[in-house]
């Protein structure tokens, strides 16, 4: 029984939606919800168009977020430059491991993975890609619960700004790649919202009609 | 006797049954009462339905309103202070804020102001505010507004990444300048373990059946 599609009631097939802010159980036709007012919907409007849309805006920021510095550093009257693999880089030469493997993985691999995995998402929903619904499922749960953790560069570069304003002696200014950056990660929060996991079971739900009636037509 | 309704059972609405709709697999069940500390999980794709957290909101408010103490110490105490040159400069959460908008980059100035100051207070004095009341079985005036809006809130409150953040700034630092911790630093990482451990302490279905048994709106 478990995993089988077939085999269970969905809310949906019955004109039944859950409340997204409270959970409550409601026939869709009512519109709002009975209990806190919110909008129902059966499954989240829109939600590949959109996210698709959010996802290759994050996409496009990417780039700049990673080329153009996100701080320039003004020591003694000269002035460097540092994107975030520079940052990166002088963590890893200066033999601090730990810290810079936390860098590489909040700033460029989670970005980077949630945003192939919000596009595989998406077209698994359409069955573009043969997927399990279940493991899939838990990807776009990691993706949600990941994502803000990408916002620690900002906040690095908002305390440097803050705390290194040393006169003629040190300043630091923030660069053009930190509100790139910070569209990134915004951008790719918006776009793991906007999606609805439900997709990928309908998915799966319509692929077993379809082998049904197949198999139907054969033995006929 | 009134004081004793917030360790009475999980109170369900009238009507019924009532059911519950898996968020990922959009699988209907029908949900019973469980015990507390005992979650159930969905019997299509695994996911956890709903929990039965045990005491959910005497936990709530008193990591709520001790979050709210905090962050007024937080903002008011000095946070890191840095001896370098010959000069002091102090860190402050709304001062890291305002010094990238007056640097020229007012966006990533009010995110950081809207992620580490305003959402968090909006969380943790929204979850005062329902859940206290809630308690002695009352529903404060527009407690069903003020949680629909933290629960479109949270995922946006950052402080344990902001933590983090001082934390890497810190390495960064550290062998540029003295630096010395103010209470604001300890304050600030009280506050973040009061609000993660009040917002894993929220119950979500218990807490909107008691909105809705007290008759909020």
């Amino acid at each position: 029984m478990k995993g089988n599609p077939e085999s269970v009631p969905r809310a949906g097939n019955q004109g039944l939606a859950g409340c997204h802010i409270c959970e409550k159980v409601a026939p869709v036709s009512v519109v709002y919800c009975p209990r806190c007012g919110s909008h129902l919907h059966l499954r989240k409007p829109d939600s590949i168009a959109r996210t698709l849309a959010l996802v290759c805006a994050a996409a496009i920021m990417y780039v700049p977020a990673n080329m153009l510095p996100i701080m320039s550093i003004r020591e003694l009257g000269v002035t460097t430059e540092s994107t975030i693999v520079e940052g990166l880089v002088e963590f890893w030469q200066a033999r601090s491991f730990p810290i810079a493997i936390v860098i590489f993985t909040a700033s460029i691999l989670i970005p980077l993975l949630k945003i192939c995995a919000l596009l595989w998402l998406c077209a698994a929903s359409r069955g573009l890609v043969p997927h399990s619904a279940k493991v899939l499922g838990r990807v776009y749960w990691i993706t949600e619960l990941l994502g803000r953790w990408s916002m620690v560069d900002i906040f690095v570069v908002a305390i440097l700004v803050t705390m290194v304003q040393l006169g003629n002696y040190m300043v630091v200014t923030p660069g053009p790649g930190a509100l790139a950056f910070a569209g990134v990660v915004i951008l790719t929060m918006f776009a793991a919202t906007s999606f609805d996991p439900k997709l990928l079971w309908d998915q799966l739900e319509r692929e077993a009609a379809d082998a049904d009636t197949e198999t139907n037509t054969a033995s006929e | 006797m009134r004081t004793r309704l917030s360790i009475l059972s999980w109170p369900k609405p009238k009507g019924g049954p009532h059911h519950a709709v898996c968020h990922f697999c959009d699988t209907l069940h029908v949900a019973e009462p469980i015990p507390e500390g005992s979650r159930v999980n969905c019997v299509c794709c695994g996911a956890t339905l709903f929990q039965n957290r045990p005491a959910s909101l005497v936990r709530v408010t008193s990591f709520s309103v001790t979050a709210l103490l905090l962050m007024g110490v937080v903002h008011t105490a000095p946070f890191i202070s840095m001896d370098a040159g010959g000069m002091r400069t102090v860190l402050t959460l709304p001062g890291a804020a305002k010094a990238l908008i007056d640097d020229g980059t007012p966006i990533v100035g009010f995110g950081v102001a809207l992620f580490t100051i305003i959402t968090p207070l909006v969380l943790a004095g929204g979850l005062a505010y329902v859940c206290g009341p809630l308690m002695f079985g009352r529903s404060a005036p527009g407690a069903m507004f003020v949680t629909r809006w933290m629960s479109r809130t949270e995922p946006w409150n950052m402080i344990e990444v902001f933590l983090l953040g001082v934390l890497v700034s810190l390495l960064k630092l550290g062998h540029l300048a003295e630096l010395h911790f103010g209470i604001g630093f300890w304050a600030f990482t009280a506050l973040m373990f009061c609000m993660a451990a009040a917002v894993a302490a929220i119950d979500k279905r218990e807490l909107w059946d008691r909105l809705e048994v007290a008759g909020g709106t």
